[in-house]
């Protein structure tokens, strides 16, 4: 019994002048599913999040939501059709409190004698149910984010996206820049996304955080997908083979052999 | 220094600690003990100064400046600038010459004044916004255009002998106070409105913050940068009525300085040249140290060269002691 597919893409192609940075690649995600998207520099992983956040647009093949086929034009396009990318830059307003960040762009007006005026408290109440059911912990709501620790800020991010209500997250390798400790917190903050039926996407070089959240894995090596493995029966050594092309150049000589 | 200073004096005043300041409490603070010492030293000096007339005088003489700054401060926390606003003021000055040459009412006449401004700084803020010009090379371009209407339209001769029945909104008195301080009272009351009360500020901010990441969760960046621009010119335009009201004439040299004065008050008031944080507080406090300083000098007999020496050198402390911090927080 499998979940619904969320998202899926097919045959996707896309070409930078004479280069091939997706060659036909397949990708397909399931309803509170975490997906790990990993692969070497230059195996196409950048261009493929850039397609499902609607930075890029794609020459061939595609692309369903809930089974209906999209095609996103711009950033604001995919986030409005639910899938959120937080890129490693974030996106977020330095000089601005956490719960103004939280509320860019959808802040909540509350009238005063028919004059329009920012909800903040309102706005303070709704970030901070968002931050505790992701169990981010900041040291005060009013902070700057830019006073933030990455972690944090990861969780701002993450908050942000859920107050949008999107479906798919998509997280362009949320602990590299990460201290241990922050690592752990957003590895939650992940497992906390799954709990509540939201669909994930995390690209991240590091085997062991893909090995403890994901649910599959999908391995890209030079624009093609080369592999799309269960976690649980899988190895950290198999994955590292996929992505170092090991295992394809095994796999070749037991089918020759 | 000023860090240590500004630190000390907000957690006297901001207890929750400097990094949840939403506002640069620290700067206005500072900003009043430089101007109470300013007065102090000037009084000291001139027995004139602190006399209700000169005091009055000073006032009526900000009226135009802080406008502008209102205007200017949401434009440099938008991350922009605008050099041309003497030239936007200098065109609505003549337009309203004209109009009231021609004999147009005052009903007529002021909002040709407001529209005009409005209108130039709708157009700074178009072609920044469209074409991605740096603001202070597209408004520089903008601002020779507008000298050359103003020199074209006017010919080298003022416009004078002006009606005076506006007068009274800079000149007159209300309630014992001078009737200029509620002009400012207003406009300051609606510009801290729209920058901290309204969606369409947080969107100002974001977009001194990160242009991209303001455009990433959908906000609208090139409206809202022509809005900002326009706001500005359209007090640009009001502080043109404002000096056609005080002075009823047009002159040739109208609005030389105002541009970088209103700059250098909004930096000296707080407010980041990079974007994203500002204070309109400081900057009518910044408006009020320039004018009481080229005041003062008048009055003590200094040359009123020396008070663009003072302000150019504060400003560069300023501006140094900012990138200090600047680096000192990353």
């Amino acid at each position: 019994m499998t979940d619904p597919l969320k998202l899926s893409m097919r045959g996707l192609v896309k070409r930078f002048g004479g280069v091939v940075a997706l060659d036909s690649v397949d990708f397909e995600l399931r309803r509170g599913e975490v997906m790990a998207l990993v692969g070497d520099n230059g195996a196409g992983k950048s261009t493929l999040i850039k397609t499902l956040a609607g930075a890029h647009m794609p020459d061939e093949g595609v692309m369903e939501i809930d089974g209906a086929p999209v095609r996103f034009t711009s950033p604001q396009d995919a986030w409005n059709r639910g899938v959120a990318t937080i890129f490693q830059e974030l996106a977020l307003a330095g000089k601005m409190t956490i719960a103004d960040n939280i509320f860019l762009g959808r802040e909540i007006v509350r009238k005063v004698a028919g004059i329009p005026f920012l909800d903040r408290r309102e706005m303070h109440r709704r970030s901070k149910e968002l931050l505790e059911r992701l169990d981010v912990v900041v040291p005060d709501i009013h902070t700057w984010v830019e006073y933030l620790s990455g972690g944090q800020r990861q969780g701002v991010a993450i908050a942000r996206a859920l107050n949008i209500d999107a479906e798919v997250i998509v997280m362009d390798e949320p602990t590299a820049a990460l201290a241990v400790a922050e690592v752990r917190k957003v590895l939650e903050f992940i497992k906390a996304l799954r709990r509540q039926g939201k669909s994930v996407v995390l690209i991240s070089h590091n085997v062991q955080d893909v090995m403890e959240v994901s649910d599959r894995i999908t391995v890209l090596r030079r624009g093609r997908r080369i592999g799309l493995l269960e976690t649980a029966n899988t190895t950290p050594e198999e994955v590292v083979g996929y992505i170092t092309g090991a295992a394809l150049a095994q796999k070749q000589q037991l089918e020759q052999a | 220094m000023w860090t240590i200073l500004t630190s000390k004096v907000q957690k006297a005043l901001w207890p929750r600690g400097a990094s949840s300041r939403p506002f640069h409490i620290g700067r206005e603070a500072l900003l009043l003990i430089a101007l109470a010492v300013l007065c102090a030293v000037f009084a000291s000096q001139s027995e004139f100064f602190l006399s209700e007339r000169n005091l009055t005088t000073v006032l009526r003489n900000s009226v135009d400046l802080s406008v502008v700054c209102a205007g200017m401060t949401i434009v440099i926390i938008l991350g922009g600038i605008d050099v041309s606003v003497g030239g936007v003021l200098a065109v609505s000055a003549v337009l309203i010459g004209r109009a009231y040459q021609l004999g147009m009412p005052d009903w007529v006449v002021v909002p040709i004044g407001l529209a005009a401004g409005a209108a130039l700084g709708a157009l700074n803020g178009t072609i920044i916004a469209r074409t991605r010009v740096p603001p202070i090379v597209a408004t520089l371009g903008t601002m020779y255009i507008f000298i050359a209407v103003l020199f074209l339209v006017i010919g080298g001769v003022w416009i004078s002998g002006l009606p005076a029945s506006l007068s009274f909104l800079v000149l007159g008195e209300f309630l014992g106070l001078p009737a200029g301080l509620y002009v400012i009272g207003v406009i300051y009351a609606l510009s801290w409105y729209l920058l901290r009360r309204t969606p369409w500020g947080q969107h100002v901010v974001a977009i001194g913050c990160d242009e991209g990441a303001a455009r990433l969760v959908g906000i609208r960046v090139d409206r809202t940068k022509i809005q900002a621009y326009a706001l500005l010119g359209l007090f640009a335009g009001l502080a043109a009525v404002l000096y056609v009201a005080r002075l009823r004439n047009v002159e040739v040299n109208i609005g030389t300085n105002i541009a970088l004065e209103a700059i250098a008050a909004t930096i000296l008031g707080g407010a980041n040249i990079r974007g994203g944080t500002g204070s309109l507080l400081g900057a009518l406090m910044g408006v009020l140290f320039i004018k009481i300083t080229q005041n003062g000098l008048v009055l003590i007999g200094v040359s009123s060269l020396w008070e663009t020496v003072v302000i150019g050198g504060l400003l560069i402390v300023v501006l140094v002691l900012d990138a200090f911090e600047t680096r000192r927080v990353s």
